[in-house]
């Protein structure tokens, strides 16, 4: 019991210096590839394992298909093939889909492997242009987590938004 | 997240809540005014005017008023204070309901369309064309003439002739001025039963005459009786009168008239308040029926803020038989209870938003998923466990659960079910406009409006329809002198007609004007690069009233100012082809127009065929299945390239759905098990079928054959629409939960039989098909 307070303080504590470091945002870092990507954890509504998804013939190729979540149709969209990272379709165990909310509309995410959450400060954050000049304008920069990780931080909305347009 | 959106609005606040019913209340009430000037215009086009209906459109245009200005809409307030004006003068008759008048009358129909758009932000306001309205309102108003003194010739008490309303009077004036005779009545009343026998009495008169006033004479009746006095106006001579309503307390005279014309002017005292002095005798005359006051509305109010709704005004006063004439679509008002005063809603309605019952039809679908794993864990208990009593048991729940599951679900669809009606008050309005417009005299001929269908279909049809009659009256219907010129009646006529067919309703617009020529459509077709000339030679009839759907076809040389509008009828098949319907077009030159548009009854719930083919699951609609039979691969012959059977004698086109979907060769996707660990591909069937089936197609009057893998079954299913990313995939008409979480297909037949059948005469369809799409073998 008494460890167990302590842990809370301690814990309390190191949020609190996280808070002196700085406003923090979670973000959401997946696996596309052999490459790591992540995303801010506001806009995912949910991680769900691979369901059953049916794949609607004619459609554009980076559209895996369509899902059922609780009733609700969501279209899943392979980001690998989005970013043209790949040509063909994988999905396995350890897949998961984001479920994010485009103007109202649920799409997933198919994503290879989601691993955690980090917490980043302003300070680990590099500006997208670290790459070079021109970086599409998803990419909002690189987050680096404390431990040495190397992630592509994204801002998918304007993207998705787009691909709902045409 | 998924919950959350699918209430329809629960986060809402009280206040948008009451805007939102002000909104539909405020529709509701346009609507209703709209019909009854379609009728008002119907009967004075016949050279007669309803008294009624110029009270029903008062009282509309009265409660608009209130309603507006209980919402602070001005513009809106404004416009129906003016409005109530005009009508006023010509419910007493001030001034004449002529063409001009309603023209004005139905501008202010159309405006208060717009201003209700504007107000819920849809489009800018109408301002400039309010106030050229108002003003024109004005002018009218100010150009009320007297009626001649003809009462005054008449033997009539000047007693009861002071205690007439000025409504009551105008009636007795435009009476005796069109010189129908005058009686008077006296009648014995028990005191008992006198509601029931004043309403027999008038029951019996009004087939003779109409009933101007009546009055306790204050004379001839006792403690149990009361004596009324009974003005009636009427055509039919005495003995007439006398035969219909002769009785043992009725003594019916003629009233003379006087030899000497005396003036009765100073003795007139038109105040509107004697009504209210008579009580109740003067409330059931029906002549006059006081519009709703300020109480009503502010109940109103109340109703609409805790979203119970508020009875449509239209509907709240029962008018008696003269509203015969109205729509259909007015829910039936008690017509004898009414005349207490009473704060209770004459209505027993509530107005639903689609959304929620949308909403309650996903549950109502989620249950039969629910539904169909009780059967297979029954049928499971049953042979793995061997527990047969429970197994009866299970079974025994799930069919009564299966009962009540397809009565909730009928009972759903029934609610969303509206009248055709609806969108066909709109559209008789479009055509007087049109018709004005073009100075061509149309009669539009309405029947089947009752046909009833869902409300989302009726909202998107109003558009399509409105086009079609729109090319009906410019293209088709003649102008008079040419109509004369070929024997035809100087009035155009348009026929809309809407039934019933099985799942399927039908609505034909059919006009008898000069026809589609061919030769124009060729020609214009050529002239704008549709069709090579080349190939113009050889197109068929049918073919060629095709072209006239094809986007950028047009005849400029017969188009005038309305059909440059950008609205083409590739325009109209596209939206009644996104309900899941579709137009065809039949014309004779000389003879006229016919168009169909076939449509399903609902979109909500659908029964449909589910079918294998290269192992995905597809769903068929059965509303647009004529039969399965089995396919006999040696019936099959080749038409350049295409494939056909006959059938029943007929040729029947012939499409593989796996190739039609370039899904042969491909191994099946993504079906994935959710307790497999890793997804394993389903096993790719062997080349050698045992044995497919023809799935017969049909919708309207085109079939197609689809040959499928496996007939799985038949199944009822909550359709839903696939998203933004996936509409411009062509041949889906939605998808839905199969079971199992898994997510079938639904085929758009229409539009995969235009596909097919668009592909013999063009080879440049297979465009469409998505070449991307070609699946990498390294799937899954």
């Amino acid at each position: 019991m008494k460890a167990l307070v302590e842990q809370k303080t301690e814990g309390r504590s190191a949020l609190q210096r996280a808070d002196e470091l700085g406003k923090r945002v979670e973000y959401l870092a997946f696996m596309l590839g052999p490459e790591a990507y992540a995303i801010a954890i506001g806009g995912i509504a949910e991680i769900l394992k691979p369901l059953p998804i049916t794949e609607v013939p004619r459609s554009d190729p980076k559209i895996v298909g369509v899902m059922s979540v609780r009733g609700r149709l969501v279209t899943v969209i392979d980001l690998k093939r989005r970013f043209n990272l790949a040509s063909t379709f994988t999905m396995d165990q350890k897949s998961r889909i984001l479920l994010v909310d485009v103007g109202g509309e649920p799409i997933g995410l198919l994503v290879d492997e989601v691993f955690q959450v980090f917490r980043l400060t302003d300070a680990e954050i590099e500006p997208p242009t670290v790459l070079g000049s021109e970086q599409p304008p998803y990419v909002v920069g690189i987050g680096r987590p404390p431990g040495g990780a190397v992630l592509m931080l994204l801002d998918l909305s304007p993207l998705l938004q787009s691909d709902l347009m045409d | 997240m998924a919950e959350n959106q699918g209430g329809g609005g629960r986060g809402e606040s009280a206040g948008d809540k009451a805007r939102e019913e002000f909104f539909s209340e405020a529709q509701e009430i346009v609507d209703s005014l709209s019909r009854d000037l379609l009728a008002l215009d119907d009967v004075c086009g016949r050279g007669g005017s309803d008294a009624e209906l110029v009270n029903d459109v008062f009282r509309a245009v009265h409660t608009l008023k209130g309603l507006s200005g209980l919402f602070g809409a001005a513009m809106m307030s404004g416009l129906s204070h003016e409005l109530e004006n005009l009508l006023d003068d010509l419910r007493l008759g001030r001034i004449e309901l002529t063409a001009p008048v309603l023209d004005l009358l139905f501008k202010s129909v159309e405006l208060y369309g717009r201003i209700l758009a504007a107000a819920k932000g849809d489009a800018p306001e109408p301002a400039s064309e309010v106030k050229a309205l108002l003003s024109a309102l004005g002018q009218v108003s100010q150009q009320r003439g007297g009626g001649g003194n003809v009462v005054a010739q008449y033997e009539l008490d000047p007693g009861l002739l002071g205690v007439l309303t000025e409504y009551e009077e105008h009636r007795l004036r435009t009476n005796l001025q069109s010189g129908i005779s005058l009686y008077r009545m006296r009648v014995q009343f028990p005191l008992l039963t006198i509601d029931s026998a004043l309403d027999d009495l008038k029951a019996k008169t009004r087939p003779h005459g109409e009933i101007i006033t009546f009055l306790p004479t204050g004379e001839g009746g006792d403690t149990e009786s009361v004596e009324l006095e009974i003005l009636v106006a009427s055509r039919a001579p005495l003995e007439t009168i006398r035969g219909a309503l002769a009785g043992p307390n009725i003594l019916i005279e003629e009233v003379r008239r006087r030899d000497v014309a005396v003036s009765v002017e100073s003795q007139r005292t038109p105040s509107p308040q004697h009504a209210g002095t008579l009580g109740p005798v003067a409330q059931g005359s029906s002549v006059e029926q006081p519009a709703p006051s300020m109480e009503d509305l502010s109940d109103d109010a109340q109703t609409v803020s805790t979203g119970v709704s508020a009875p449509p005004a239209i509907p709240s006063a029962p008018a008696g038989p003269t509203s015969a004439g109205k729509g259909t679509a007015a829910p039936p008002g008690p017509d004898k209870g009414g005349r207490e005063l009473t704060l209770r809603s004459v209505s027993q309605t509530v107005r639903v938003d689609i959304r929620k019952l949308d909403h309650l039809m996903n549950i109502v679908g989620e249950l039969a998923i629910v539904r169909s794993n009780v059967a297979r864990i029954a049928e499971r208990v049953r042979r793995e466990f061997g527990q047969s009593q429970l197994a009866t048991d299970l079974h025994r729940l799930h069919r009564s659960f299966d009962r009540h599951l397809g009565q909730m679900q009928n009972g759903i669809l029934e609610v969303r079910m509206v009248p055709l009606g609806q969108v066909f008050d709109k559209l008789a309005r479009i055509v007087r406009q049109i018709s004005r417009e073009h100075d061509k005299q149309v009669n539009l001929v309405v029947t089947g409006a009752e046909t009833e269908i869902d409300k989302l279909i009726v909202e998107e049809l109003s558009d399509p329809l409105m086009h079609m009659i729109r090319n009906a009256i410019d293209h088709g219907i003649e102008g008079r002198d040419e109509r004369m010129h070929v024997g035809k009646p100087p009035v155009g006529t348009i026929a809309l007609n809407a039934f019933q067919k099985g799942n399927q309703v039908i609505i034909e617009v059919e006009d008898d004007g000069r026809g589609i020529d061919p030769a124009v459509i060729v020609a214009s077709a050529v002239r704008h690069g549709l069709v090579p000339e080349a190939e113009a030679r050889e197109i068929t009839a049918k073919e060629i009233l095709n072209l006239i759907f094809e986007p950028g076809f047009t005849t400029r040389e017969e188009a005038t100012a309305l059909s440059g509008r950008g609205v083409g009828m590739d325009v109209v098949r596209t939206n009644i082809g996104r309900l899941g319907g579709v137009v065809d077009v039949s014309s004779e030159v000389g003879i006229g127009t016919k168009m169909t548009i076939t449509l399903p009854i609902t979109l909500a719930i659908i029964s449909v065929l589910v079918i294998e083919v290269c192992g995905r699951t597809f769903c068929i609609p059965l509303a647009s299945i004529e039969e399965a039979i089995a396919f006999d691969e040696t019936q099959v012959r080749t038409f350049e390239g295409r494939e056909v059977m006959t059938q029943r004698g007929a040729t029947l086109p012939l499409a593989r759905l796996g190739k039609l979907f370039e899904l042969e060769g491909v191994r099946p996707g993504v079906w994935i098990n959710e307790a497999a660990a890793t997804p394993k591909p389903p096993e790719v069937r062997p080349r050698q079928k045992e044995r497919s089936y023809v799935v017969i197609a049909a919708v309207a009057d085109r079939r197609v054959g689809f040959v499928v893998d496996r007939l799985i079954g038949q199944q009822d299913i909550v359709i839903k629409a696939l998203g933004k990313t996936l509409k411009k995939v062509r041949g889906f008409a939605g998808a839905t939960e199969l079971g199992d979480q898994r997510v079938g297909l639904v085929i758009d037949a229409a539009s995969l039989i235009s596909e097919v059948l668009a592909s013999t005469t063009d080879a440049r369809v297979v465009g469409i098909l998505n070449p991307a799409n070609a699946v990498e073998g390294g799937r899954a």
